[in-house]
């Protein structure tokens, strides 16, 4: 039974069309994929779902009536739920503050924390057993968090839930967990959206799935009854048919002798004593489960850490890296996981942004070259294949995959001996993916470059890498080698269970 | 499963890293300071003489930590306060004890009207609360100016009674017994402390804190971010409008400059009282703690004799290290206790 | 006009939009002031509206290097600083040239320990910088009243401040002049250098920034030094002006100073910074606080209208309610 349909969503965002007449439909009781690139719509149409933008036009009709939510709080108050990427908790209010947070029952004047309490209790129960309610939600992990989430979606009983990528941060069996949960809420009667980049998550969920594409939904499929064709899914999403990607593998010669030796690096509660060797010429990946120091471990090799611990000896001279500078210095250059945050510079140009690496270079002069940069952008644009509308629009104006390219293309002109590279793939469309990396590819086999690789898709590490180390709770737990990477493999390493520590 | 006794001690520290507690602590240790230096401090007429000191920046502080908790800071509270002893003793008329029900009434208005405004251009219009309450300082200190180009105006009998009870005329017995040892502006406070509780135990107060910790979490739970952040600066108002009260009931008159200095000592009280400079964090009963931890400290130094011209200096000096203080204190202690997590 | 011009030009007005309101805004002031008031609308009062307006935009300057850098930088410390050094060096100076060179230099010794201060503890001990400056402006206002204390502050400034300050050449006044120096430099240093670009690039995205090698503390604190080092120079410019110091000389500068920065289309938030603009927010400011005067509201109107102007062009300007 129909519980949502929306028809001919257009939405504009300036200049840009986030959507062009798109639809979806929702069952009660069915639970539904959003799978799409980024940039092909998806996010915008589960916010103007949820209230939190308006269409331009087309008609979302709800429960029985066309609706207009002026607010997320009336979409809310209507039954409509969301579990975002982007946090909705507050740091410093308890979990159980948390879940009822914008909800809470009244006591006549007063807010009744003890029916608070109760539902969250009753919630928490059944999705992450053991967790304290009362503990501030400062301290929980990201996959606790994430929990916190869905318990706070959760807990308003909706008619239609909207789940925005939520399994990111979460751990395998969490991600069981959670669908388990989903597939109760489902019998309940409840409508569930569930968006997600991992299409092996959207087969083994979903009952059918939408596809969107460039602001419309071009392909339903209807997982039952039309069976789960990967193949022909994925070349709906990225509109054409995925070429074979036996290309691309294992082209890189690496080298026996080191230019990178690590020995025991430790940073606060997220690196313990890690120590690796990485060889000249060698894509070396890292791999587990979401947030086990990963981004950590990228962020300390780039100097990121001030009161990092441990030696790092390059090319047989030891390095320091309490700061970036050094390592820039010394030619290890970071590609940052969270491009927004840690790479880019979104209110200014394409040329500002690829240019400013160069500016704690001393040997640069002080009067900027304006003629020969803008020579070095348009190289690196063409390079890197970077759609821009010119290198004076804000990098903002881009594509999530083209402002990931920006962040490749500032160090281009640079001599890299060692390249980080933090999720670069991470909410980039396939097409920008497969650009990004026979670049990187190509760079490591013609200069000789050694990449550092952590990629939170298996996928990645299988068909790039020449090794791939196995993090858990900040430990290298394990080394995989040759054949032996495949993605099997690396999802049971990275499950690597010894002595859990006791959770507070 | 830790020892018993490794986890009281660790309850122990766990209990003094709170800012709450430790801002007790430093108020115990300033009576005492205070007391040896002032020997009478304890005497009931000079207590009631510190209080009635006290009292205004206690006010204004419990005010501006509301507001910091939502996230936001004022600093149009000096001259806010300014402007509401203006408007009382311009609206009064000596011999008339009507209009001082109406000029209360009236400048109770303005102050729901000032926060409001407030909360608009920071809360609605989320332009930098600094910023907008530095311009509509400016604002008040001239609608003040306007009214009472110099200090003055006109005040009735009865609304000596905020400032002591004794000097109302025509005041029945008992109010004159209380007058010996009850000073109303204590009334006054525990009004504010009154109204806070309530509003704590409500959902406002609740999201009061959620805005505070995460403007953009609190939006996304459907909490109108705006609303809350406008409510918050209407309770500074009243606050702010309680002190005014009082300074009347005290001088008989108004003065459109006289509130300036009191706005940056609000703000270092504040951080004082544990309450966070980013937001979500603290709670007002230690903001109020943290006033009479500030005014101890200008008194210390009174009394140790230095001379008045050193006032603002000294007065500068402390708002720095009051709230630098602490920042410095939690940067050492992160470093310290990441250097401790490292591994074994 | 072909698409990729449109959006050229787009862009152009977009990020010009308030530079170009800026102007807009002044000459429609002037003319509201001609109507209001005869006599408002002459050479001569722009001229001196421009002069006067110089001084605001000099400390304008600070502003927009401690916004630009990020953090929801502002000083508020400008004022007294520029007081604090008319008045130490007044007697040092004594009305002679021979000691400009020590009032020159005591004056970037002041402004160097002043704005090191505020940017230490803005940028590392990590203060909002609002209460910090605020503070030190408290501070060096204690300071001023400890030195004045039963002392006449005496002194006059060096004739060749007295000639940059408050005479003109032919008919535009000196300073106007130095303003357009200011402004020429200013914006090559902006736009031209790697300088300008560190700074707008920390004051973007501090941890970015950082990543890419930039010391981005110490980037934030040399901007509030400037800004330190520029108002305690101004304040040789203010004694040149009036020709004595005083001891609030300075305090009713910064209020226009920040307005007229928001007003140029600086951002709060950092990242930007168009001096021309901050220029001519403090001539559109400096108008309408002529036409202020001009209608007799002295003081009280004065605050109250520049309280009011100012709070509607936050609105108007830096306003950001949640669109949807």
């Amino acid at each position: 039974m129909k519980i949502l349909e929306a028809t001919g969503i257009e939405k504009h965002f300036g200049g840009v069309t986030a959507l062009a007449g798109a639809n979806l439909q929702a069952e009660r009781g069915k639970i539904t994929g959003l799978l799409g690139a980024n940039g092909s719509g998806k996010s915008t149409m589960t916010k103007i779902i949820s209230g939190v933008h308006a269409a331009d036009a087309g008609e979302v009709w709800f429960d029985g009536r066309v609706v207009k939510y002026a607010s997320p709080h009336d979409a809310k108050r209507d039954g409509i739920a969301v579990v975002y990427q982007n946090l909705s908790l507050v740091a410093n209010l308890t979990v159980w503050q948390n879940i009822v947070l914008g909800n809470e029952r009244k006591d006549k004047l007063f807010v009744d924390d003890h029916h608070a309490r109760e539902v969250s209790r009753h919630i928490v129960e059944e999705l992450l057993p053991g967790l304290d309610i009362e503990r501030q939600v400062s301290g929980l992990s990201p996959g606790e968090l994430q929990i916190v989430e869905i318990a706070k979606a959760i807990s308003e009983e909706p008619k239609l839930l909207i789940l925005d990528e939520p399994t990111a941060a979460l751990e395998l069996a969490q991600v069981k967990s959670l669908f388990s949960h989903m597939r109760r809420l489902a019998q309940r009667g409840i409508a569930i959206v569930f968006t997600s980049h991992r299409l092996w998550e959207v087969m083994d969920i979903c009952d059918d799935t939408v596809i969107f594409r460039n602001g419309e939904n071009v392909a339903s499929v209807d997982l039952d009854k039309d069976g789960r064709d990967t193949e022909k899914i994925i070349g709906y999403i990225t509109g054409e048919m995925e070429k074979s990607r036996a290309a691309v593998k294992k082209q890189t010669s690496p080298e026996q002798e080191s230019v990178l030796e690590i020995k025991g690096l430790s940073h606060g509660g997220a690196l313990h004593d890690i120590s690796f060797r990485l060889r000249r010429g060698e894509i070396l990946g890292v791999g587990g489960l979401a947030g086990q120091g990963q981004r950590e471990l990228m962020l300390a090799l780039a100097g990121f850490y001030p009161d990092l611990t441990g030696d790092a000896i390059l090319n047989g001279k030891r390095t320091r890296l309490t700061r970036p500078k050094y390592a820039i210095k010394n030619n290890i250059l970071l590609v940052p996981g969270d491009r927004e945050l840690e790479g880019l510079f979104l209110q200014h140009s394409v040329y500002s942004n690829i240019v400013f690496p160069k500016l704690s270079e001393p040997k640069e002069p002080l009067f900027m070259p304006r003629s020969k940069y803008r020579e070095e952008c348009r190289e690196t644009v063409d390079a890197l294949s970077i759609k821009i509308g010119g290198l004076n629009l804000p990098v903002r104006t881009l594509s999530g995959g083209n402002q990931q390219k920006v962040v490749v293309g500032k160090w281009l002109s640079f001599n890299t001996e060692v390249l980080l590279l933090s999720d670069p793939a991470k909410g980039v469309d396939v097409g920008a993916k497969r650009d990004l990396y026979e670049y990187i590819v190509n760079r490591v086999r013609e200069s000789k470059m050694s990449v550092i690789l952590y990629a939170s898709d298996n996928e990645e590490l299988v068909d790039y890498c020449d090794r791939v180390m196995i993090m858990y709770e900040g430990r290298i737990v394990e080394v995989l080698e040759g054949d032996e990477i495949q993605a099997d493999r690396i999802i049971e390493s990275s499950m690597h269970v010894e002595d859990k520590p006791e959770r507070k | 499963m830790e020892s018993n006794t490794q986890g009281t001690s660790r309850k122990f520290r766990q209990l003094f890293a709170k800012p709450e507690y430790s801002s007790i602590l430093m108020l115990v240790v300033m009576i005492v300071l205070a007391a040896i230096l002032q020997r009478n401090f304890f005497r009931p007429s000079s207590l009631i003489l510190t209080i009635d000191a006290f009292s205004p920046l206690i006010l204004l502080t419990m005010g501006q930590a509301v507001v910091m908790l939502s996230g936001s800071f004022d600093l149009s509270s000096g001259a806010a306060l300014s402007l509401y002893t203006c408007v009382l003793t311009w609206i009064m008329k000596t011999g008339e004890p009507f209009s001082g029900v109406v000029a209360l009434l009236v400048t109770l208005a303005v102050a729901i009207l000032v926060g409001i405004i407030n909360g608009f251009g920071a809360g609605y219009m989320r332009v930098s609360s600094v910023v907008v309450t530095f311009a509509t300082a400016y604002v008040w200190l001239g609608i003040g100016l306007f009214i009472r180009p110099t200090p003055g105006g006109d005040s009735v009998n009865w609304f000596n009674a905020f400032y002591d009870f004794r000097n109302v005329e025509g005041a029945p017995q008992i109010f004159q017994n209380l007058g010996a040892f009850l000073p109303p502006v204590l009334l006054l406070v525990l009004l504010a402390c009154g109204i806070w509780y309530v509003i704590s135990r409500t959902r406002l107060g609740r999201y009061i804190y959620a805005v505070g910790g995460n403007e953009e979490s609190a939006y996304r739970s459907g909490i109108n971010t705006a609303r809350v952040q406008i409510a918050a600066y209407v309770i500074n108002s009243i606050f702010v409008f309680l002190a005014a009260l009082f300074f009347v009931g005290q001088n008989q008159s108004g003065d459109a400059r006289f509130g300036d200095p009191f706005t940056l000592r609000t703000i270092a009280a504040a951080v004082v009282g544990g309450i966070a400079l980013t937001g979500g964090k603290g709670s007002v009963y230690t903001a109020l703690v943290g006033a009479v931890i500030i005014s101890l400290v200008n008194k210390v130094i009174f009394f140790a004799n230095i001379s008045y011209a050193y006032g603002t200096l000294v007065a500068g000096l402390i708002v720095i290290v009051a709230i630098a203080g602490p920042q410095i204190y939690q940067i050492y202690n992160k470093r310290s206790a990441e250097i401790k997590r490292s591994p074994a | 006009m072909s698409p990729r011009t449109q959006t050229l030009l787009a862009e152009f007005y977009d990020r010009n939009k308030k530079i170009i309101t800026a102007l807009l805004a002044i000459v429609l002031v002037f003319i509201l002031g001609q109507v209001v008031v005869s006599g408002f609308l002459t050479i001569h009062q722009v001229l001196i509206t421009m002069k006067l307006a110089s001084f605001i935009a000099l400390f304008g300057l600070c502003q927009m290097l401690v916004m630009s850098a990020g953090g929801a930088g502002l000083d508020l410390s400008v004022g007294y600083t520029a007081t604090i050094t008319a008045i130490f060096t007044a007697s040092v100076m004594n009305g002679a040239n021979s000691n400009l060179w020590l009032a020159i230099l005591i004056a970037i010794g002041i402004g160097l320990v002043v704005g090191l201060a505020n940017g230490l503890l803005s940028a590392y001990v990590k203060l909002p910088s609002l209460v910090v400056t605020l503070a030190m402006s408290q501070i060096l206002q204690g300071t001023i009243n400890v030195y004045t204390a039963g002392r006449l502050i005496s002194g006059k400034p060096s004739p060749v401040l007295q000639i940059l300050a408050a005479k003109a050449s032919g008919i535009i006044p000196n300073i106007v002049l130095l303003l357009l120096t200011v402004t020429v430099v200013v914006m090559v240093i902006l736009y031209r250098t790697k300088l300008g670009a560190t700074l707008f690039g920390v004051g973007e995205n501090e941890t970015a920034a950082y990543l890419s090698g930039i010391n981005t503390r110490r980037v934030r604190t040399i901007a509030f030094t400037m800004s330190g080092i520029i108002a305690s120079l101004i304040g040789l410019l203010l004694i040149g002006n009036m020709g004595v110091a005083f001891k609030d000389m300075g305090s009713d500068y910064v209020l226009p100073s920040i307005a007229a920065a928001v007003v140029g289309g600086v951002s709060l938030r950092g990242g930007n910074g168009n001096y021309v603009g901050v220029v001519l927010g403090a001539i559109l400011l400096q108008t309408v606080l002529n036409l202020l005067v001009a209608l007799g509201w002295g003081d009280a109107g004065k605050w109250t209208g520049f309280g009011i102007v100012l709070y509607v062009l936050l609105m108007a300007y830096v306003g950001n309610r949640r669109k949807r």
